[in-house]
């Protein structure tokens, strides 16, 4: 970790924090290393620019929180890997709308583990619905051409008739 | 970004490469049949070739009661792959024609997985075995390929770093057989993940394993009940492997089932109830326990 001649007037905490501020104003308080998770961040503070609230424009408070949450869960020491994996279906079992949004940020903030999870909990909801019924869920407008769905039948060489 | 937000969101909007990253989850089956058919723009995100370097051939098993052709199916993802396809899963299906298939069009394939793939023959997997030069990750379960064929991959395979070769469990202390465990010791050197679940092999093969493999890390001998890891040869495979799994540890974490057959014959009959197994592991499949070092597998995200 580098050491930052941070010309703070705080004395040194045992657990260095970092402060991030979401796009509608909120404050968020991360231990570095928590927020290390995320590359985005680990690049600033690195860089040194993390003495000051991290303007994040792209987040917005709700979110912000539940990934200082997995942040912070994911960088606790001797977290054993099932009860890990329980607590991130938790995490993701919440409506696809929200899932969506800790997509967003995950990559914005480049947190692979979200990410991935995120991602894999998407995939989940896709999995056995027809087209028909994925469109319903995402509210997805069907922009086939009457030729490109005739086009993707004809392609269909393995569909036994 | 920040209208005032109707709770809409446009899951169109997502970045495509994270688009094709859940997508990829599906497997190709589902890609296939359902994903390219929701909108253009997943159409689109099927029909690039980036989608199909990895190609999921993952399937309930239950072939005859499916509507589609998953050899065809799985030509057609190769054909899409325009040769780029570095890593293929094919699971209760598969033929000599299919394999040679995917190995004349796509040169770069780093990691193959057969899983119950009845039909391939010995031939077939040493014809494809000489264009694989390229090949790290291998697993071939519940298959029935000869020793000589394993010599063959480990020959033709130099870069071979995770061998899996799992297999029925069997019992009877009498069936035992270390051609497979010496096939491998011959031939795959550089090997640092071996899986050899149900193996007949005894202490012999894994002498001659742990004195021809320097570089192996991790070990799972679950359910080889020939082996019998006391004494001197516990203590050689402490010392010598960062992550051992032992004959009777527990099989919790193992993605197939685990059943022990205490039959005699041991030709290829699977158990019933195979089809039920649960294949949803496959995001395990690089899992080995503790196993933090996916660095062998980093070809997956150049």
């Amino acid at each position: 970790m580098s050491s930052s001649s941070s010309s703070s007037s705080s004395p040194p905490c045992p657990k260095k924090m970092i402060t991030l501020k979401s796009s509608d104003g909120e404050t968020f308080e991360i231990e570095e290393i928590a927020a290390l998770q995320s590359k985005t961040l680990e690049n600033m503070i690195d860089e040194n620019c993390a003495s000051t609230p991290i303007p994040l424009p792209n987040v917005k408070g709700k979110i912000l929180a539940k990934v200082v949450e997995f942040c912070t869960k994911h960088a606790e020491a001797g977290a054993d890997a099932e009860t890990l994996r329980a607590w991130d279906a938790e995490f993701v079992g919440v409506e696809h709308a929200i899932v969506f949004d800790y997509i967003l940020a995950a990559n914005f903030l480049e947190i692979p583990t979200l990410l991935d999870l995120a991602c894999e909990s998407v995939a989940e909801m896709i999995k056995g619905k027809t087209p028909d019924e994925i469109r319903k869920f995402f509210n997805i407008n069907n922009a086939f051409s009457p030729e490109e769905e005739e086009d993707v039948r004809r392609q269909n060489q393995w569909a036994f008739e | 970004m920040a209208t005032d937000d109707p709770p809409s969101h446009n899951w169109l909007d997502l970045p495509r490469e994270i688009a094709t990253t859940i997508l990829l989850k599906l497997g190709a089956v589902e890609i296939l049949t359902t994903a390219q058919r929701v909108c253009t723009s997943w159409r689109s995100i099927c029909a690039d070739p980036a989608m199909w370097r990895s190609i999921d051939m993952r399937n309930t098993g239950d072939l005859s009661g499916m509507d589609h052709d998953l050899v065809a199916m799985c030509r057609h993802a190769v054909d899409r792959s325009h040769g780029g396809c570095v890593d293929i899963n094919i699971e209760y299906f598969g033929t000599d024609e299919l394999l040679k298939y995917t190995t004349d069009r796509c040169n770069h394939i780093r990691r193959l997985r057969l899983v119950c793939c009845n039909n391939i023959s010995d031939e077939g997997l040493c014809e494809a075995a000489t264009k694989l030069p390229l090949l790290e990750v291998l697993e071939l379960s519940y298959c029935s390929f000869s020793k000589e064929a394993l010599e063959t991959i480990g020959q033709c395979c130099p870069l071979l770093k995770s061998f899996k070769l799992n297999s029925q469990g069997y019992r009877y202390t009498h069936m035992e057989c270390d051609d497979e465990a010496q096939a491998i010791a011959k031939n795959m050197h550089g090997l640092r993940h071996l899986q050899l679940f149900g193996n007949k092999m005894t202490n012999e093969g894994l002498k001659a394993i742990l004195d021809s493999c320097p570089h192996l890390e991790h070990l799972d001998l679950r359910r080889c009940f020939n082996v019998n890891i006391g004494g001197n040869l516990g203590k050689r495979c402490t010392e010598q492997i960062k992550d051992l799994r032992r004959p009777y540890d527990p099989t919790d974490d193992y993605e197939f089932d685990a059943t022990i057959h205490d039959e005699e014959s041991f030709d290829d009959d699977y158990p019933s109830g195979f089809s039920d197994i649960d294949f949803s592991d496959y995001d395990n499949y690089y899992e080995f326990s503790d196993y933090d070092d996916y660095s062998v597998y980093g070809f997956l995200y150049d």
